[in-house]
């Protein structure tokens, strides 16, 4: 099997030759990997590690900056790269929608259009991915958003104190996404086959808001964005870090979801075991090797075990094997070498 | 005569600008400000955190009940430093170098204010030195480090290190916490505590406190 036709028999509920594998990492780890393990490219150490990786394709910006503030990306946003030592990340600079406090605001502000992308481009790109890799277009995460352009704990406090002005930056920002997804996947119709929904709900012990305020502020327009995905044959995968037991039910009754990533099984009510009994039926668990402790702090071995341990706690469900999130620098070549390894060695079905 | 069920309920829900005038009128009436911190103030903070570990408060009740407390504290801070009156401990806090995560290090603080200690916040990215400094300045009786991430929980080891080095690790307890830090952890660098959410490090607190 190919790795696209590994994915695509997982979500058709068929068994694929082999339990798939997915690659997460930070642009240090790979850039680390590929001079380690002397690959060219992704594709070279996809191949290499026998990773089932996903190729996303967008279509293109034609516009790059906010139309008030040509120093910020589209929402308004600039970013600044934090050095941690070992590698970078981009952390925002700015909330531009910090001081606002009437709804009436948010109708002046200039929100990105969907017509500022190069479809034809996108539709060029699509040809030249390789048929034997799966293809992910579009990102769905607006309360990520949100928080950049508000600030989080703001952004936090506005869903118990400012409902309305919640409503309409998130009714702002779907609009931007359900646009731009239209018009991706009509062109992507046939080789765009996954779509990622995502929000991060979950703490390290709980769910960062209560059940009642997901159902009103998020779940309805991830509704709408997993109907439309379907409606294209697309499936829905589901990002959300944490300890989320107690949301798994509506995302898959409500949302929709087919997949949920990234299952941090050390977390409360995260537990594999009872994940497989409670929804092993009805998604695919996508994640579950721990990159809090198992990946960057633990031994080869450690790595391995956990890798044979999810292969048997996750026997007659259906598991992608991969990092909870993105491997850091932290994490050994080595580590990530015995993973991917042992998968293979033993990820037969 | 100000209602002070009606502070006590103000904290609890939220709602900052009742929160500030109660005060106000209570002050204003003249009500013994540290009594308005012990007999209302904490115990709705307690409350909250006991909610909070009950799974029916989440993050954004607890940042909207802070934000009520801190309303009502600015007013009554200035009363209680004319009269002298001590803090039942003074926390210095801060996400370590290379973090820039800071929303559970200012639920800890906030939780830490709402329960009766100072606290001092250095915010994010702090380095070990600014750290001791700290301690050394404020005369510290707690330090609470903070970090988000697998990359730079390394940087908390460095500051105990460093509170060693100086001699001052017997003086000042070191608490510490964020996502990927564990009680292994903990004991594996030598710090005194670990509590893996907000309500939970004010109970280490204040068990620092009395040890």
């Amino acid at each position: 099997m190919t790795p696209r036709e590994r994915w695509l028999a997982l979500f058709a509920r068929e068994r694929p030759d082999r339990i798939p594998t997915d690659y997460w990492a930070t642009d240090e780890v790979t850039a680390r990997l590929l001079r380690d393990l002397r690959c060219a490219d992704i594709e070279a150490l996809y191949c290499h590690l026998h990773i089932d990786g996903i190729i996303p394709v967008e279509p293109p910006r034609t516009v790059e900056h906010h139309p008030d503030d040509p120093l910020a990306d589209i929402w308004g946003l600039r970013k600044n790269p934090i050095n941690y030592g070992t590698g970078v990340y981009e952390e925002f600079a700015n909330h531009p929608l910090e001081s606002m406090t009437e709804v009436e605001e948010l109708d002046r502000y200039k929100w990105p259009s969907a017509d500022d992308h190069d479809y034809e481009a996108f539709r060029r790109m699509l040809m030249q991915v390789p048929g034997h890799r799966l293809v992910r277009s579009c990102i769905f995460e607006p309360f990520l958003i949100y928080c950049a352009m508000r600030g989080l704990e703001q952004a936090m406090m506005d869903l118990v104190a400012d409902p309305d002005f919640v409503m309409t930056v998130l009714n702002y920002i779907f609009e931007y996404h359900y646009k731009l997804a239209e018009r991706t996947f009509e062109i992507g119709k046939g080789r765009v086959e996954v779509t990622y929904v995502a929000e991060d709900l979950g703490g390290q012990t709980a769910p960062l808001m209560s059940l009642p305020l997901i159902r009103k502020f998020f779940l309805p327009n991830q509704k709408k964005m997993a109907d439309l995905a379907k409606s294209f044959g697309i499936h829905v995968f589901y990002h959300t870090d944490g300890a989320v037991r107690e949301i798994i039910p509506d995302l898959i009754n409500v949302t929709g979801i087919e997949l949920l990533n990234p299952i941090q099984w050390r977390c409360p009510g995260m537990e594999r075991q009872g994940l497989v009994k409670d929804f092993g039926d009805k998604i695919i668990f996508h994640g579950a090797m721990d990159n809090q402790q198992t990946l960057p702090f633990g031994t080869v071995e450690d790595v391995k075990n956990e890798v044979l341990e999810n292969i048997q706690i996750f026997r007659g469900a259906r598991w992608v094997c991969a990092p909870c999130h993105n491997l850091q620098p932290v994490t050994s070549t080595q580590k990530i070498v015995a993973m991917y390894e042992t998968i293979h060695n033993n990820g037969s079905l | 005569m100000a209602d002070l069920q009606k502070l006590y309920d103000a904290i609890l829900n939220g709602n900052n600008k009742a929160a500030r005038e109660i005060t106000q009128q209570a002050l204003a009436e003249g009500a013994d400000p540290q009594l308005l911190v012990n007999n209302t103030m904490i115990p709705a903070m307690n409350e909250v955190g006991k909610r909070y570990e009950a799974n029916e408060y989440f993050v954004p009740e607890l940042l909207i009940a802070a934000r009520a407390m801190k309303a009502s504290l600015e007013l009554i801070r200035p009363l209680l430093a004319e009269k002298g009156a001590q803090p039942v401990g003074r926390v210095v806090i801060g996400t370590v170098q290379g973090d820039l995560h800071d929303i559970g290090k200012n639920l800890v603080a906030a939780m830490l204010e709402g329960a009766g200690f100072e606290v001092v916040d250095l915010g994010v990215d702090v380095p070990p030195e600014k750290f001791i400094n700290a301690v050394q300045e404020k005369n510290a009786t707690i330090v609470a480090l903070s970090a988000l991430l697998t990359t730079t929980m390394h940087s908390m080891k460095g500051v105990i290190e460093k509170l060693n080095a100086t001699g001052l690790h017997g003086k000042v307890k070191v608490m510490i916490g964020g996502a990927p830090v564990t009680q292994k952890y903990a004991d594996e660098i030598g710090a005194d505590g670990y509590s893996n959410n907000a309500n939970a490090a004010v109970a280490l607190a204040r068990r620092m406190m009395a040890a």
